[in-house]
């Protein structure tokens, strides 16, 4: 008798127990059904870049932008409104990726930030102007990581890695390693929907498959586009000290007021990790393109080329998380060198504050923002 | 009317060995049908080779290691960890499913092959192999027991496989979460069914060898439901698909020309870390397997077996092939230990491939996920694992080789787990039982340049104490050079008398005498008969 009783106990709580399981999955299901189904709070951010490219559901979708700045008319397929949420929880994903601005931030992201470690990071700090970076011309601007080239040129050879990268691999590096994240899996929701916020970008601003476009990645600046003297630690030190310390914090740690996020961190636990191309020792050409391109803050393109690479060799130098990939023993150095080297910078700081950067610079040198031709 | 007889008498032996026959054949179609999606799986996810490189591993490389391994349950063909290792380190040569990629998967295989040649030429490197001891290797199979669930969540609930490398652990939350809130319910219910059927099937011991196949018949009839009632479109199941181009041999040649030379080299610490790989699982899982069945191989013999399968299947367009815990252990669970019987999986196999490739392109993948978990869960066996629980030492060894698997990976949790075997191994060397009771200082254990230190701390304090102080070394199993110079040292202080096996005291009596203060001399005769005694007993002394 008690023999039977264990066999039974033995077949029914598997069933139970895959029972309880799906019918969690189906609880589940309805649950994300809900919140595909809920109207989007749209971000400050989003609310007028996708009101500037007149998103709405309809069958038919007309591009304000390329009108205005063609004349032509080119009239596409349009969107249900089951994709329009699509793309603005995509568009809220970019631009608010930690979901500060959200009163839910589980609902209205669909929980993005669950895939990352840090508490800084957001994909609009690289992919700048949601995904969409353009001066006050509305011109592109070359090198400004636009998530709309970056569909187009999706599903194509990628160079670092020497892999054929679909767009939602992409989109999975970044949360690795730009991040310093997880990944989720590629049916997710988080990686649909930023796909289908690119995809409507690309359609915004007419953007072709296959074709090449300036905007696409990081205008980079390897060693051969300066004078050839060598990146330079303590010059970039130096140039840190006076340009970024104002905003990113001593040791880059970034600067968060009142809950509010000023400057994310370039370094420590809630910057990429080891293994993002935006580090320094992996591809030396990223960081230094983005610096020259985006920083300081309304003086971009201001730096020479030298003086991005030294301050992107810097930076790289300052303790960051490991890569998933490079092993436990790199990730407890680095988690070590995180713990003992802030400390050890407070021990040594001056008395007096970091100098600030000056806001209103007068560059002696001529800006080198560089806008595209119109239409291209 | 001979004729006639003797095809009578062959009737009736068949007859009256079908069953036996029958089981062979029950156990050898489980077998292929559990082997193949993890062939396809394995090959395309994680080497980037098309999936026939992994159905010739599990065709040619089972074979292959069922004629030459003499063990009667090992199972070779494509591994997780190989096949893991393998996309990882072929990483830099080329695209993944690319001509030359494909031409550096072959030589890095042979590569391997060869080194584990070597493993086997060289003695003592095979040897070596055999530091892996038992709580590691159990920690080892309940670390893929649960590798084989984790991986298999996002295929069971009808999802893209996570293929790059990263936390496993955290991988397999995500997963749970993704098939909770994104996955297929169609793929979930197909998985369920087969699950559940399998899962109350073995429960029943006449339907135990078939619980797997009923499984899958189940989970790809309710497919096929689905597919005719909502049609495949709308359920997005996936199936094995179409394996149509797979012939009885495909010949291959690895890539050995003079621009891939650098190339080549590049890889070759990879090959070797391929190499120990496929060895350390082999030599783990046939011990652990044959000790479970009852029997011994000799491990240089699976170290043969191994290497010369994977210098033959390069030239067979196949993945390497080593040892696979989950499939021996479902050979021992189906319980027919026989090499023909591993053989015939592999036979059966390629005839499936060959005959019913449409039949089994239907085969829903969901289904081969539900199976691969109930593997991974049948892994954990309490009465192997409490064993070690019991024992401080072996549970932490157990422990890591466990954690290891589940947070780092496979080799390494081989390398963890030997370390802190070997580590309490010294430790339990290096410090000796030692006792003072009386004038007599017993030690247990070694006397050698390790535990000279805590040795003498004791005997330069008793020494100081006693008169004369008797050393009694009767127990101890190991005194090097260093050790024999420091007793003869003790003996030239003449404080110093010794009981050493040759001697001859009882140790059951030993106690007593000391703390009766009798001497050995007080009683001639008896430590006469008992040096008698000794010295037939523990000649070695």
């Amino acid at each position: 008798m008690p023999k039977l009783s264990a066999k039974l106990a033995r077949i029914v709580l598997p069933v139970l127990a895959l029972g309880g399981l799906y019918l969690l999955a189906l609880h589940k299901h309805a649950q994300r059904q809900d919140i595909r189904g809920a109207a989007v709070v749209l971000t400050p951010g989003c609310s007028e870049k996708l009101g500037h490219y007149a998103l709405v559901p309809g069958r038919q979708y007309e591009s304000p932008y390329v009108l205005q700045r063609t004349g032509a008319r080119i009239t596409l397929r349009g969107y249900s409104e089951e994709d329009v949420r699509a793309i603005q929880r995509g568009c809220n994903i970019i631009d608010d990726t930690q979901g500060r601005l959200a009163a839910d931030p589980w609902r209205e992201r669909w929980n993005a930030k669950r895939f990352m470690r840090g508490s800084h990071a957001s994909c609009d700090h690289c992919h700048r102007g949601i995904g969409d970076l353009q001066d006050a011309a509305g011109n592109r601007l070359i090198g400004s990581n636009s998530l709309a080239a970056s569909w187009i040129g999706g599903d194509m050879y990628d160079r670092f890695t020497g892999m054929l990268l679909p767009y939602e691999l992409r989109q999975m590096q970044c949360y690795i390693n730009s991040s310093n994240g997880y990944k989720p899996n590629i049916a997710d929701d988080v990686i649909r929907d930023v796909t289908a916020y690119s995809r409507f970008l690309s359609a915004a601003l007419d953007l072709k498959i296959a074709n090449h476009y300036e905007e696409q990645g990081i205008d980079e600046i390897p060693a051969s586009a300066t004078l050839k003297q060598g990146d330079d630690y303590i010059r970039g030190e130096a140039l840190y000290k006076e340009k970024c310390q104002g905003c990113h914090g001593r040791g880059g740690m970034g600067l968060e007021v009142n809950g509010q996020l000023i400057a994310p961190a370039v370094a420590g636990p809630n910057a990429w990790n080891m293994q993002s191309r935006n580090n320094f020792y992996f591809v030396s050409t990223i960081l230094s393109g983005f610096i020259c391109r985006n920083m300081p803050p309304g003086q971009s393109n201001t730096l020479e080329h030298q003086e991005c690479r030294d301050i992107a060799f810097y930076i790289s130098n300052l303790p960051r998380p490991a890569g998933d990939r490079q092993g436990p023993l790199a990730a407890v150095q680095q988690q070590f060198l995180m713990a003992v080297i802030p400390p050890l910078l407070r021990l040594s700081a001056p008395g007096k504050a970091p100098p600030q950067p000056p806001l209103e610079h007068a560059s002696s040198k001529t800006p080198r923002l560089v806008p595209l031709e119109n239409g291209e | 009317m001979k004729a006639l007889a003797l095809a009578l008498r062959s009737h009736a032996l068949l007859w009256q060995q079908w069953p036996k026959i029958n089981g062979h054949l029950v156990v050898g179609l489980t077998l292929a049908l559990v082997t193949l999606p993890q062939a396809v799986a394995f090959s395309v996810t994680l080497a980037g080779v098309p999936p026939h490189f992994g159905i010739y591993a599990a065709i040619w490389g089972v074979l292959f290691c069922a004629m030459l391994n003499p063990s009667p349950v090992f199972h070779g063909g494509p591994n997780t960890a190989m096949s893991a290792a393998m996309g990882v380190i072929l990483l830099p040569t080329g695209a993944p499913f690319g001509a030359e990629y494909m031409g550096y998967a072959l030589t890095l295989g042979l590569m391997a092959g060869l080194i584990q040649l070597l493993f086997w030429l060289i003695r003592p490197l095979g040897r070596l192999l055999d530091l892996i001891s038992e709580p590691v290797i159990n920690g080892m199979i309940c670390g893929i027991g649960l590798f084989l669930i984790f991986r298999s969540l996002t295929t069971f609930g009808g999802l893209p496989m996570n293929t790059e490398v990263e936390w496993p652990l955290w991988i397999a939350w995500q997963s749970l979460l993704a098939v909770l809130e994104v996955g297929n319910l169609h793929a979930i219910e197909i998985g369920l069914i087969t699950l559940i059927t399998c899962a109350v099937l073995q429960q029943f011991e006449r339907l135990r060898n078939w619980a797997i196949l009923i499984g899958i018949a189940a989970g790809t009839l309710y497919s096929q439901y689905l597919s005719a009632t909502l049609g495949l479109q709308t359920t997005l199941v996936e199936q094995i698909g179409n394996l149509s181009s797979i012939r009885v041999i495909s010949p291959s040649l690895p890539l050995f020309s003079q621009e891939a030379v650098p190339d080549i080299i590049a890889i070759v610490p990879g090959a070797v870390t391929l190499a120990l790989l496929g060895l350390f699982q082999t030599v783990a899982a046939m011990r652990r397997m044959s000790r479970k069945a009852g029997g011994f191989t000799d491990s240089r013999k699976a170290i043969f077996a191994d290497a010369a399968t994977n210098c033959l299947l390069p030239f067979l367009s196949s993945l390497p092939s080593c040892a696979s815990f989950n499939r021996m252990w479902l050979v021992h669970r189906l319980g027919i230990h026989s090499r023909i019987t591993i053989a015939s999986s592999a036979v059966i196999l390629l005839l499936l491939v060959l005959f019913f490739a449409k039949w089994i392109a239907v085969i829903p993948m969901p289904a081969m996920a539900a199976v691969i978990m109930l593997l991974g869960a049948n892994m954990f066996s309490w009465e192997d694992i409490k064993p070690h629980l019991t024992n401080r030492r072996e549970a932490v060894v157990f422990m890591g080789s466990l954690l290891s698997v589940v947070f780092l990976d496979l080799f390494s949790a081989v390398l963890v787990g030997s370390i802190l075997a070997i580590a309490y191994s010294k430790w339990e060397q290096v410090n000796p039982n030692i006792s003072l009771r009386g004038n007599v200082l017993k030690i247990k254990g070694n006397i050698y340049y390790g535990s000279l230190p805590a040795i003498e701390a004791i005997y330069h304090d008793a020494i100081k104490r006693v008169d004369e102080l008797v050393i009694d070394f009767s127990e101890c199993y190991y005194i090097d050079a260093e050790g024999v110079r420091w007793l003869a040292a003790a003996k030239a202080a003449r404080k110093v008398g010794f009981v050493d096996r040759r001697t001859g005291q009882d140790r059951r009596t030993l106690a007593a005498d000391a703390s009766s203060g009798r001497r050995e001399d007080e009683d001639p005769r008896a430590g006469a008969r008992r040096r008698k005694r000794d010295r037939r007993r523990h000649s070695e002394f």
